[in-house]
């Protein structure tokens, strides 16, 4: 470790990791301002355009975002791993404190408004939640109480994932499912596990597709014959027989249950991923528009400010949400891949460097940031791209948003802290 | 966890990154490269309205290229429809009345007569330039206020040509259900006249246009693509000519009448004039439910075109045609002198009587046309056989359709003896009706128009072909019939109706420097007074134009239409008017 000023103001680290951050912030801003370009033509206060003012607040939350990435790459990651319950508890707070005091914005309270600066608590619960898993987990892996760690672990994801997930917003409480999924993987789950999982995952998907779709119930019914003809052929000990067989019945009969619990508009945007024509005006709208923007960009693209589909107001929420619809029209295929390869390498990077830190805080840790990471940027395109129903989750770096900007910023400074311990051991 | 462990739960991790990062690019690669083509296209429908852009419809005008009817290009103000909320007009609104000092209750009425069947609603049409102005400028605080311009139909004439032109109206359901390739909902076409006869010409064809829009629908008025140019309508020449058309109007005046002349050479229409009529340039749009209300009471009934749908009984000018088929019959001879008239004639234990109480004496076949002697016609009559009479009728042109243009003509009725047995009963009927056919009474139906061509054919020989009022483009014209009666007869009948307007009935007509013939006529008239008729052409000896008048309850055909006729012979002849009006006339009392 060198030392003085350039200390303070470099981040330490995989220096690929940084540079690709730094790509991404540059993208964001560019995109940006191509989304703050005038829209073309009259329009009668259906969409009067975005405000040029969202790319200069981007730039000075990249600015603090640079910060929090220096800041948190060469912060003792021991003190971090000892203190982890603060930002936990500090979150947890303004997670309780959002429906009291929080504005409703289009329907939903996620923000708490401290003078001109919005903050979403789910952002820093989200965060704090990898670290006090990766503290808990570490604490828990040569222990004997394994699976009581695994419990903990769990109880404190689902605390602030509920709090998200009332508030509402389904997309940001299942990143805290994945990144605890991913960190368990880690930990050391057994492989049936696994598969009692995906079995559980398939048998919902097919309870919902029979039930609310095809309004038959012929294809879950046929995956039970085909499951039970299964566990009758392998050898497996008899209750692991009966778990995965409830396990399976129970994740196919709570799938009405839980459908019945979803909001009206999340309910439709499940279906109009199902049957996009009959949505085409309604719920289905954000996605065919984004679905024609990247399809109609091409290979190389509208070329930069000459969307349409983004000039002409076609695409929604196109500096938040959709923003990767806007870099498929303009910047084609050629643009798309190159940010979704500058998020790969991140993360790709990222598991490497969990694989090779010693201690288990870091790995931990690394593992929790890269699934983060992974489950926001995979969700976001595919649902871009009509791959997954509409759920609100940003592209980290890309959409705008100072709070998802400054966190994701920080975790990545984590990231390249664990990083320079793997190049040091 | 041993360090193996780790490295299979590492190779997981990254194949579970790898693939699901893979097939991210492998959907982008399918939606940009190899779908591309089609999501192009879906953007380009995304932006894209089409719009249909009516085209200008042809102006007319009359035979010497005088603009008759011409397109205005006017500017409505509408507001969108959203403004009239159920608790009353809205702050736009509200605004604009205030800027514009309009009545509220009545501007508000007004639009709520739109608001079922429209979601713009004209606020102000035809605006003034400082209206619309100030709309545009404004425009950022009247949400959904736009001018919309559109043509409207503007006669320059008026009434003047109002039934021969015809007028514009919305296009009707039914029409739309027949025709929807052509027209939209909201277009205008032609309901009468010409404008309704040269619609396929007069419209031309509509373009479509596509627009770039915005997500909000909004033109953006860049790159418009014309996927089908616009034509503009063709111009059409009207046979008519204003001059004429406006002598005729002015000696007619506000008698319910009308008068049509023809060119006896080409058939071509030079004037049609039908009294009372109606302004055709408000018949469009702006007709109020009272306006059109008063049009169709009124009892003179002004939309009607008298031209071509009202019938009479042709009285006296038949006599012509009586003549004629006894000519062509062998039943009499040119200079024949039949029983002298004593005021009337006795046949089948019944007196008929003629127009002249006092009689006229021993008149000749000439003497009687000239005098119009009821008594020789009587006696002429019963010589003839009732279809003898029919055909020679139908012969000139009556009980049928002379135009082929005007779709609203009405074909009169000649009475046979097929008719007679279909509406009397076989055997019910004698030959006592050809004492009312032969003097034009009875069931014998004509139009004026079909008495034009009487005159025309008469005057012509039979040359003269259809009537049609479309001069360019060429009509496709039907070519005359020959007429089954011979020259000689021809020419005696012309000499004797010269001699009606020289010395006879008809000396209202005469000119100074032209030789006018003619044959009046008084049409018995069972719900009021007579009406009066004249027809005639001229010159005598060489025709140029026939006309016939019927002037509604007026009395007289040689006192009250021959004047018109004179009016308007002098002015096609280009007689000095001053000289010419006041031709000293002594015509006896009741004559017709």
């Amino acid at each position: 470790m060198g030392g003085g000023l350039r200390d303070l103001l470099t981040p330490r680290g995989d220096r690929v990791i940084f540079w690709c951050w730094l790509a991404l912030c540059l993208m964001s801003l560019a995109v940006l301002w191509s989304v703050t370009e005038p829209i073309i033509g009259p329009y009668e206060n259906v969409d009067p355009g975005v405000p040029k003012s969202i790319f200069w607040r981007q730039m000075m939350w990249a600015i603090v975002g640079y910060v929090g990435l220096v800041v948190a790459s060469r912060v003792p990651l021991r003190h971090i791993d000892n203190l982890a319950a603060i930002p936990w508890l500090v979150s947890l707070f303004l997670l309780l404190l959002v429906p009291v005091i929080g504005p409703v914005i289009s329907g939903a309270r996620r923000w708490i408004v401290l003078g001109p600066v919005s903050l979403q608590p789910a952002e820093l619960g989200k965060v704090s939640c990898i670290i006090l898993n990766a503290s808990l987990l570490a604490r828990g892996i040569d222990s004997q109480r394994k699976s009581l760690a695994t419990g903990a672990s769990l109880v404190l994801t689902v605390i602030p994932a509920m709090l998200v997930l009332k508030q509402p917003d389904l997309g940001t409480s299942l990143v805290f499912g994945a990144a605890w999924v991913a960190m368990i993987f880690w930990f050391g789950m057994p492989g049936i596990f696994l598969l009692v999982a995906a079995t559980a995952a398939v048998s919902s998907i097919l309870m919902f597709y029979s039930e609310a779709v095809l309004h038959q119930p012929w294809p879950w019914g046929a995956y039970l014959l085909v499951l039970l003809g299964l566990l009758y052929w392998v050898r497996w000990s008899i209750p692991a027989k009966v778990t995965m067989l409830v396990v399976n019945l129970f994740s196919g009969i709570g799938i009405p249950i839980m459908w019945g619990q979803l909001k009206g508009y999340q309910q439709d945007r499940v279906m109009a991923f199902f049957k996009p024509a009959e949505h085409a005006f309604s719920s289905g709208y954000q996605t065919i528009q984004s679905k024609v923007a990247i399809g109609s960009g091409g290979l190389f693209g509208t070329h930069y400010l000459k969307g349409t589909q983004k000039g002409l107001a076609f695409i929604p929420e196109r500096q938040t949400d959709f923003i990767f619809s806007v870099v498929g029209e303009e910047l084609g295929f050629v643009g798309a891949v190159f940010v979704i390869g500058l998020f790969f390498v991140i993360v790709i990077r990222g598991v490497d460097h969990a694989a090779k830190v010693r201690k288990p805080f870091s790995r931990f840790l690394a593992v929790g940031i890269v699934a983060y990471l992974t489950f926001h940027v995979v969700v976001n395109v595919s649902i871009t791209t009509g791959l997954m129903p509409v759920t609100g989750i940003p592209l980290p770096l890309m959409s705008y948003g100072g709070s998802n900007l400054l966190v994701t910023s920080a975790m990545l400074g984590l990231l390249l802290n664990v990083s320079s311990k793997s190049f040091d051991d | 966890m041993g360090d193996s462990d780790i490295t299979v739960r590492h190779a997981l991790l990254r194949t579970i990154i790898i693939v699901a990062f893979a097939i991210l690019v492998v959907n982008l690669f399918q939606m940009t490269v190899i779908r591309h083509r089609f999501w192009q296209g879906q953007a380009l429908e995304n932006r894209q309205d089409r719009f249909r852009v009516r085209a200008p419809r042809g102006r007319i005008y009359d035979r010497d290229g005088a603009l008759l009817a011409a397109n205005l290009y006017i500017a409505d103000i509408t507001v969108p429809r959203k403004c009239l909320t159920p608790a009353g007009p809205d702050s736009t609104l509200n605004r604009l009345i205030e800027w514009f000092g309009l009545d509220r209750w009545e501007t508000i009425d007004k639009l709520q007569q739109q608001a079922a069947r429209k979601d713009q609603l004209v606020l102000v049409s035809d605006a003034s330039p400082a209206r619309i102005f100030t709309v545009e400028e404004r425009g950022r605080d009247l949400p959904g206020v736009k001018v919309v311009t559109h043509s409207r139909r503007q006669y320059l004439f008026g009434p003047l040509f109002a039934h021969s032109l015809g007028y514009l109206g919305e296009i009707g359901p039914a029409d739309l259900d027949s025709t929807k390739s052509i027209y939209t909902q909201g277009d205008y076409i032609g309901k009468m006249g010409v404008e309704e006869a040269m619609e396929p010409a007069l419209r031309g064809t509509a373009g479509i246009k596509l627009e770039e829009v915005n997500a909000s629908g909004r033109v953006v008025g860049q790159h418009p693509v014309w996927v089908r140019d616009v034509v503009a309508g063709t111009d059409v020449h009207v046979t008519m000519s204003l001059k004429l058309q406006q002598r005729l109007a002015a000696a007619i005046g506000d008698r319910p009448a009308c008068a049509v002349a023809v060119d006896t050479r080409t058939g071509e229409v030079l004037a049609a004039y039908s009294n009372p009529g109606f302004d055709p340039n408000i018949m469009g749009g702006s007709l109020t439910t009272k306006q059109w209300n008063e049009l169709i009471t009124n009892p003179d009934k002004p939309l009607f075109n008298r031209i071509t749908q009202a019938t009479y009984p042709p009285a006296s000018l038949f006599k012509t045609i009586t003549s004629l088929a006894g000519l062509s019959g062998g039943h009499i001879a040119m200079d024949s002198v039949l029983d002298g008239c004593g005021g009337g004639w006795t046949f089948g234990g019944r007196y008929f009587r003629c127009w002249k109480k006092g009689g006229h004496g021993a008149l000749n076949h000439t003497g009687a046309m000239m005098n119009s002697c009821d008594t020789f016609y009587y006696q002429l009559g019963v010589r003839l056989q009732v279809d003898e009479l029919a055909a020679a009728a139908r012969s000139m042109g009556l009980g049928a359709r002379v135009t082929t243009e005007f779709d609203d003509e009405v074909k009169g009725n000649v009475p046979d003896s097929a008719w007679y047995d279909r509406h009397m009963g076989k055997g019910k009927w004698s030959r006592g009706v050809l004492m009312n056919t032969s003097i034009g009474q009875g069931e014998l139906l004509v139009t004026p128009i079909q008495m034009a061509v009487v005159a025309g054919r008469i005057a012509s020989g039979g040359r003269m072909p259809d009537p049609t009022f479309v001069k360019d483009p060429a009509p496709v014209r039907r070519q005359p019939k020959a007429l089954p009666f011979r020259a000689e007869h021809l020419s005696w009948l012309r000499e004797a109706m010269r001699r009606t307007v020289s010395d006879g009935t008809g000396r209202a007509a005469r000119l100074k420097t032209v030789s006018v013939a003619g044959k009046t006529g008084t049409a018995q008239n069972p719900h009021g007074d007579d009406h009066a008729w004249f027809m005639c052409f001229a010159p005598a000896e060489a025709p140029e134009v026939a006309l016939a008048i019927i002037v509604e309850n007026a009395g007289h055909g040689g006192t009250e239409a021959g004047p018109i006729a004179h009016a308007f012979l002098a002015s096609y002849f280009h007689e000095d008017e001053a000289d010419s009006v006041a031709v000293p006339v002594e015509i006896p009392e009741g004559a017709d």
